[in-house]
């Protein structure tokens, strides 16, 4: 008698054959008997052989063939031949615990209320520049602060019910078919259907992946903007509360507003030195940001908490242009929508292989 | 193209528009075959990128040095699906005692037949990069009897 599976782990990758065969030896490390879960790897167009890699340990390989089509539109192929109940989406740079993926399932058999579970990030990731130690605890931060229930799918391992991730209408490919915010777009969409999606941070993953000064400051500016033009900002942030993008920017307007009025200040009292309402608007936005300060001070230590600081100020920053910049792009363009060729496509309905990209079945609406 | 969803280019005869570009999205996917290598063995991995409606199913089969399969099971798990377009592979570390026996069984079979010794790794890794497949299923001779019920979960998905 063959055991019946009850997982398929899902890994996207595209191109990332340095991390994923640490990746994939994590998953098959698994306390999860091998025999209780297929592993399914979805390769988007890679040009470095990371198919021919992930079949050293997958069952089951899809190869996307034509252009990048973005991490939305791979999960949802792979999730289409899925054969289990309960579909595990790992990133391509995100090392699993041993018990990551069975206590998710237990967690998913256990308690019948809840759809998914997401993992958050080990206080430890790889890379030992400082950008990458800076933005793995940012995120492990938003995680531990909106433990719980919320919507933050976009975590690198979530573990979701088939019925509910078919039923909310998948990962939306249509619109995100290259940007990362996919994992928050479900979220709200999970979140607003009345699907509980529970966010454990005891459940952990480690990344793998070296991240550069301008690589961070494109992701954050591109995912706020994103989350601006195409999400809605409060919406989002309603439902996904512990994502980067609402951890940069919570304390943004207070420290814009001080800005603000010790700029009116210094031009309307002569007397009032500028520096020293420089040091003012500084002290404030060190106090809104404390508790960041001393969570990275208690993981790292004070030296990495004041070196971090005029970073996480200048990421601030540039999290608040790109929510500027999403929402004049809303005004100005509205929403995003796939190029036109794939509209094209979509639109005479031709049947092929790889699948022109879907809309998500349910409607999605942004607001402010 | 407009990457950002600007909606000038769709305004005017949407239909026409719209046929021409999947016709030219399906010219640029009818791409020449591409070659892949492995290390020091050079070998060929014919995929034709053609439009297709359906993907295209392969199936590995990893039998590791000294490792019996009936060619009977094997046979009889792939007869279910003989209307089917699947490509099947057939990676053997050294030569099979049977292999006259499995070719006869699963004639349409593609068989390589790696060096004695390799590993049943090296042995998935060196089946990928000769299947056409765009949808894959890697099977290990140990564990043939669940890859039956794989196997056709996955043709019939």
């Amino acid at each position: 008698m063959v055991p019946r599976r009850a997982l398929s782990v899902i890994v996207a990758v595209r191109n990332n054959a340095p991390t994923l065969v640490r990746v994939l030896t994590a998953i098959l490390s698994s306390n999860l008997p091998r025999d209780r879960y297929e592993l399914i790897v979805v390769d988007d167009c890679s040009t470095d052989g990371s198919p021919e890699l992930a079949a050293r340990y997958a069952d089951t390989i899809v190869r996307l063939t034509g252009r990048k089509s973005g991490a939305a539109y791979a999960r949802n192929r792979g999730a289409e031949i899925a054969q289990t109940d309960v579909l595990a989406f790992v990133d391509a740079d995100a090392m699993v615990q041993p018990d990551t993926l069975q206590r998710m399932l237990m967690m998913l058999s256990d308690r019948s209320s809840i759809d998914a579970v997401c993992a958050g990030h080990h206080e430890d990731c790889e890379p030992m520049n400082l950008v990458s130690q800076y933005r793995n605890l940012l995120l492990r931060f938003g995680e531990r602060r909106e433990h719980g229930t919320n919507g933050n799918v976009g975590s690198p391992c979530a573990a979701i019910r088939r019925e509910a991730f078919l039923s909310a209408g998948m990962y939306d490919e249509w619109r995100f078919e290259t940007t990362p915010v996919e994992g928050i777009e479900f979220g709200t969409r999970l979140s607003e259907a009345g699907r509980e999606v529970f966010c454990s941070k005891d459940l952990q993953v480690t990344l793998l992946r070296r991240w550069s000064l301008r690589a961070f400051c494109v992701e954050v500016c591109h995912r706020s903007a994103l989350v601006a033009r195409s999400l809605g900002y409060q919406r989002a942030r309603r439902a996904v509360p512990g994502d980067l993008v609402f951890t940069l920017s919570r304390p943004g307007a207070p420290v814009f507003a001080a800005l603000c009025v010790a700029a009116f200040s210094a031009a309307f009292v002569p007397r009032l030195e500028v520096s020293l309402a420089i040091a003012v608007v500084i002290l404030g936005a060190i106090t809104l940001n404390l508790r960041e300060y001393v969570y990275f001070a208690k993981v790292r230590g004070i030296a990495f908490a004041i070196a971090v600081t005029p970073l996480h100020f200048f990421m601030q920053a540039v999290s608040g242009l790109g929510l500027c910049a999403g929402w004049v792009l809303r005004d100005m363009f509205g929403d995003r929508a796939p190029d036109a060729a794939t509209q094209a496509y979509a639109e005479v309905g031709v049947d092929t292989w790889p699948p022109v990209p879907r809309a998500p079945n349910i409607a999605v609406t942004a607001g402010r | 193209m407009s990457h950002f969803g600007s909606d000038e280019s769709l305004n005017t005869d949407r239909p026409a528009q719209a046929h021409a570009f999947a016709d030219a999205v399906v010219a640029d996917r009818e791409l020449p075959t591409e070659l892949v290598q492995l290390g020091d063995l050079s070998l060929r991995a014919k995929r034709p990128r053609i439009s297709r409606q359906t993907p295209r199913v392969s199936l590995i089969v990893v039998l590791p040095e000294h490792h019996v399969v009936s060619p009977d099971r094997l046979a009889e798990r792939l007869r279910g699906h003989e209307d089917q377009e699947i490509d099947i592979v057939v990676a053997c570390a050294g030569q099979p005692t049977n292999l006259g026996a499995l070719q006869r069984s699963i004639g349409e079979a593609q068989f390589i037949l790696a060096p004695a010794g390799t590993s049943v790794e090296d042995l998935r890794e060196l089946a990928m990069r000769q299947v056409p497949g765009d949808i894959v299923t890697l099977l290990s001779g140990g564990l043939l009897q669940e890859a039956g019920a794989t196997a056709e979960m996955s043709m019939s998905s």
